[in-house]
């Protein structure tokens, strides 16, 4: 554990409640429309996820924001993404669960439960094929490890000895259903455990999923094979912004909000003096400067032209 | 700093939501996420949180109202120091208007303009075409369409409508045909049942014949009236007559019946406070000066304008209200005012010979008073009473007073 | 009546009746579905006949067949007709197919409800609408249900037929609140006329006939005529007896949809029209559809990309005109 990786789990975990707690607000004012999936609670899963991988390639579902912050993409492009406009990172076309940015390898924001498994399996088969070594990873909800695409990817993985992470991000729930009454495992990783390594981590504690990815990656690339790891997470908020319906209790929710990852992260990190108190201030001010700057580049930008409409469909327009 | 809470969309389709408690006061420190207020909307009752530390230093929606999307509802002084009393409250701050979906007047004229670029190509055709209905109907009759498109008697392309016009006009002169398309007739079945003799003379006699009606459209002014009038007729009404005396006016010269007859009611109607009641929402509406309506009719048009505080005015101002009155039902140009505020109503049919009728109350009036030709010095009035605001007695020593000033020498010469 | 409720209405009053009727779907049960349809059924009818399904739409549709085998009468729920597609092969391959190919000795007594359309800035992924994707398969019943009596009738009409029916709903009419009363004689399968007219006839269904019939206001306004509109109740069988009746007296047609326009089920409709009343037709038939793109995200772009009243208004004024009204 050291110090420098300390304050970057603090900057991108904070940058990314920050963003998502400012695009609830906006969602609010009418700025942000459709659907909107956050990952509050979920950022220590999803920022030591990227941490740990480093380079490679990356997919996700819908619940993308906090994987492309810690990617590294600029907020001011994924603001304006949710704002709609031509200056987001998929021209205002794609929205809060369709994040694209080839440049940093990243592949979505897919909004098709289990699609985009698959996918990751043949990145990762093209990677082999053509000799280059950065792994693949695949991110995915509970929800879909009981879809055939789940199945078929991890045969598949196992079949062609692909570089590849599978990433379970095991937050209960598929919507209003427990994953228990829909699923012959609770545990997950179980599900994967005879095609390939497979483990399960505490995904509250970055430090663990940092250090169980970064792990998992080195032993992708030396080994050439797949590898699984459910991570076990929370959310706090609603599936998207509204849900219409109880199915938490509120002692459920309270609960984990006590394994909050960031006060998580502070606790531990102000214990072995890994931040200091100015450090984290500072990097509260930048945090609150930057998502200012990121929603006045969304307002300020432009809506995309009509024409924009019959664009990007085809290479060739 | 002030920062304004706005009505919080809380699922993808809410277009509006109704404040059902506000879980603050004006003056309280509000923490970021804490919730400050609970929203109905079509799903459930949601608590919003506030989106900044600060005061809540103005509630702008109260509890039970409904507001638009992103219409402010308050508004937070934003601070990170708590305070220790309430703070002093500052004036009220302009409120910005919500962030609107601007997009409707773009795409109408983005379509439109597709629309027209469509309209231009098409008009680039001038070839002899036609729908296949024209095509057809054009067979049956047996005219060679193409010919007479390429004459330029039939435009092209040609649809049904100008197949029927060219066939109409090759048996129908022209000005016989624009009346016709009055009528509720079958042109098809006119000319073949009258076969050959299509004269003038002989449409309209089969127009008479087969008992053909006219169809006509009802001026707006006069389904305004129709509406009004039927309202009207659902009120229980009662009638009183009197012959009024009117031989202490007559020899009057300066000034007309009418101004005297306006003049004497609104005096009258002084002592009747009922009869100064306009019947609205429920609620009896008593003025206190004596206001009257009347009809004025141009052409086929009927305008029942207010003339006001009669009581108060000479004679010569009324006569001069009167015909300010006459000159804007000319021009149809009243203001809305002139139609506010009447109680009660005067109609005059005495012009036209008319010994006695009965008129209809004007809706929520307390009544109308329907006035004949003058005979022998004297008119028959009729009286109509609305019963809900007016009952028998009252409007009966109404009536009797009236017909006693009428016939005060005194009380007429002292009239100014 | 909320055209929600009357689903429910539909569902719930059969289920009350035949205990072989279940309901499966993602959500249905616990939680009371995503749009409140089943909500309530759970508590009232037990998990065994309202059944919560994992995210698994193949196996959803595949087990209610084997289910109908069994001699159940299954209602599925799909989330979206987006997901359908993950069905699609049992939904083709197995369900549209198996009586014929058992030479009629097996029936398959199972009804898949699903929303379809654009709702609000739900992206490309979760705006389509398929009404030709499900209507050329032969051996699936199409239906949709435009508003509460539609979803009333007619649902009740799918469940009860012995038939495979796919039962389209829109994501925004669940909550509006429309007109309901009672109907004797009511079969889905003829089409119905919500408005009548003289001089257009206007095909449409689901939620953009409401749009159009907002449109036709301005319409009559505007070219003085009279618009008589048809909603498309049965998309397969498509029984058009009441469309060619109308078009033959008013001489033009007009199909509004929200498909993208290339291959867009209004193209069946006109061929059928053209096919029946060619030589009734006094104007082309006017298509109103959704562009040939996928459904954008920002919200101008998405209003562009599909007919709005006023699009649609403004659409059939300039062909009328043109074309001799
Ligand atoms: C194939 C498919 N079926 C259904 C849906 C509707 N849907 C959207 S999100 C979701 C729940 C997914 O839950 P999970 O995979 O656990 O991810 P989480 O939302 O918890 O991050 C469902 C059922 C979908 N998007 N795709
Ligand atoms: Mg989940």
């Amino acid at each position: 554990m050291n110090k420098s990786l300390a304050e970057k789990f603090y900057y991108y975990m904070k940058l990314g409640r920050e963003f998502e707690l400012r695009a609830k607000e906006e969602y609010m004012k009418g700025n942000i429309g459709g659907f909107l999936h956050l990952a509050i609670g979920e950022e220590g899963t999803h920022v030591g996820a990227i941490l740990g991988f480093g380079n490679g390639e990356f997919f996700v579902h819908y619940r993308d924001h906090v994987y492309a912050i810690a990617r590294g993409i600029s907020p001011k492009l994924l603001m304006a993404e949710l704002f709609g406009k031509i200056t987001g990172v998929s021209k205002g076309k794609g929205g809060s669960m369709h994040f694209y940015s080839s440049k940093f390898n990243f592949y979505g924001g897919n909004a098709i439960v289990g699609a985009h498994i698959p996918h990751a399996v043949g990145l990762a088969y093209a990677k082999k094929y053509l000799g280059k070594s950065d792994g693949v990873m695949v991110a995915f909800g509970d929800g879909s490890t009981n879809s055939g695409n789940f199945y078929e990817s991890l045969n598949l993985a196992a079949v062609y000895q692909v570089p590849l992470l599978f990433f379970c991000e095991n937050n209960y729930y598929a919507i209003g259903t427990r994953i228990d009454r829909v699923s012959a495992f609770k545990d997950l990783y179980k599900k994967a455990k005879d095609y390939m390594i497979a483990i399960q981590i505490d995904g509250m504690d970055v430090f663990e999923v940092y250090r169980a990815v970064s792990l998992a990656k080195e032993y992708i690339q030396e080994e050439g094979k797949p590898y699984f790891i459910e991570a076990l997470t929370y959310r706090y908020e609603s599936h998207s912004m509204s849900d219409s319906g109880d199915y938490r209790s509120p002692r459920e929710l309270k609960i984990a909000k006590e394994k909050d990852p960031i006060d998580n992260l502070l606790k531990k990190a102000f214990k072995e003096s890994l931040l200091t108190k100015e450090f984290v201030e500072e990097i509260d001010r930048k945090v609150e400067i930057e998502i200012e700057e990121a929603v006045e580049f969304a307002l300020n930008s432009k809506e995309p032209d009509l024409e924009e409409l019959y664009k990007d469909i085809f290479c060739e327009d | 700093m002030d920062y304004e809470i706005t009505m919080p969309r809380l699922t993808d389709t809410m277009e509006s939501g109704v404040i059902v408690r506000w879980l603050k006061s004006e003056g309280d420190y509000v923490k970021k996420n804490e919730p400050v207020v609970e929203i109905e909307t079509e799903k459930a009752i949601q608590e919003v949180p506030a989106f900044k530390d600060g005061i809540l230093k103005k509630i702008l929606a109260e509890e039970g109202q409904e507001v638009d999307v992103g219409k402010p509802i308050a508004i937070l002084e934003i601070t990170k120091e708590v305070p220790i009393t309430s703070p002093p409250k500052t004036q009220e701050e302009e409120i910005s208007v919500k962030v609107e979906e601007k997009i409707t007047p773009e795409i109408v004229e983005e379509a439109s303009k597709i629309g027209e670029q469509i309209q231009q190509q098409t008009q680039a055709v001038k070839e002899a075409l036609a729908s296949p209905y024209a095509k057809k109907l054009s067979a049956d009759f047996g005219f060679p369409l193409k010919e007479l498109q390429e004459k330029g008697e039939i435009p092209s392309p040609a649809h049904e409508k100008d197949i029927r016009e060219y066939l109409y006009s090759q048996y129908i002169d022209k000005d016989t045909l624009k009346d016709l398309k009055q009528y509720s007739i079958n042109i098809d079945k006119l000319i073949k049942d009258l076969q050959g003799n299509l004269s003038k003379d002989n449409i309209y006699r089969y127009i008479k014949e087969n008992n053909i009606y006219k169809l006509s459209d009802i001026p707006i002014f006069q389904k305004r009236l129709i509406e009004h009038l039927s309202k009207s007729a659902t009120v229980p009404t009662f009638h009183i007559y009197e012959a009024i005396n009117l031989k202490n006016i007559l020899d009057k010269k300066e000034f007309t019946i009418t101004t005297y007859i306006l003049k004497i009611f609104a005096d009258v109607m002084q002592n009747h406070y009922r009869t100064r009641i306009y019947y609205g929402n429920g609620k009896y509406r008593i003025y206190p000066s004596s206001n009257i309506s009347v009809a004025i009719a141009v052409d086929e048009e009927l305008f029942s304008p207010v003339i006001k505080n009669i009581e108060d005015k000479s004679l010569k101002n009324i006569q001069e209200q009167l015909q300010i009155l006459r000159e804007k039902a000319q021009d149809r140009k009243f203001d809305p005012e002139d139609f506010e505020g009447g109680t009660f109503s005067i109609s005059n049919l005495g012009m036209f010979g008319i010994d006695m009728f009965d008129a209809i109350i004007p809706y929520n009036y307390s009544g109308i008073a329907a006035i004949g030709i003058e005979k022998n010095g004297y008119v028959n009035i009729v009286f109509s009473f609305d019963h809900r605001i007016i009952n028998g007695k009252d409007a009966a020593l109404f009536v009797k007073e009236l017909k006693e000033k009428f016939d005060d020498v005194e009380y007429i010469e002292s009239l100014k | 009546m909320l055209y929600r409720d009357a689903l429910k209405k539909a569902i719930d009053e059969l289920m009350e009746i035949d205990d072989t009727i279940v309901i499966l779907g993602e959500d249905v049960g616990f939680y009371g579905g995503n749009y409140r349809v089943t909500d309530g059924l759970f508590s009232k009818y037990g998990e065994k006949r309202v059944i919560d399904t994992p995210i698994a739409e193949n196996s959803i549709v595949g087990n209610a067949i084997g289910m109908a085998f069994g001699g159940l009468r299954p209602v599925v729920e799909i989330m979206t007709v987006n997901f359908s597609l993950l069905a699609y092969d049992q939904i083709v391959n197995q369900l549209a197919k198996i009586r014929y190919m058992s030479g009629g000795d097996i029936c398959i007594p199972l009804t898949i409800r699903m929303p379809q359309g654009v709702a609000k800035q739900l992206a490309a992924q979760h705006s389509q609408s398929f009404e030709r994707i499900f209507a050329s398969i032969p051996g699936l019943k199409v239906f949709t249900a435009s508003d509460s009596i539609t979803a009333y009738y007619g649902l009740k009409q799918a469940i009860l037929s012995d038939d495979p029916v796919i039962f389209l709903e829109h994501l925004l009419l669940y909550s509006q609140d429309f007109l309901f009363y009672e109907i004797n004689d009511f079969d889905i399968t003829k089409q119905r006329i919500v408005k009548s007219g003289e001089n257009i006839t206007l095909v449409s269904c689901l939620k953009i006939l409401h749009d159009s019939l907002e449109a036709v206001k301005e319409v009559e306004k505007k070219l003085g005529i009279t618009v008589e509109v048809i909603e498309l109740t049965s998309l397969s069988p498509l029984n058009l007896d009441l469309v060619y009746e109308s078009v033959k007296k008013t001489k033009r047609l007009v199909v509004v949809s929200e498909e993208p326009k290339t291959g867009s089920f209004t193209s069946e409709i006109i061929t059928k029209v053209m096919e029946n009343c060619f030589y009734y037709l006094d104007a082309p038939p006017l298509r109103i559809t959704a562009e040939d793109t996928p459904t954008p995200y920002n919200r101008k772009l998405e209003l562009f990309s599909i007919p709005t009243p006023d699009k649609i208004a403004t659409k059939i004024i300039n062909w009328g005109r043109e074309h001799g009204l």
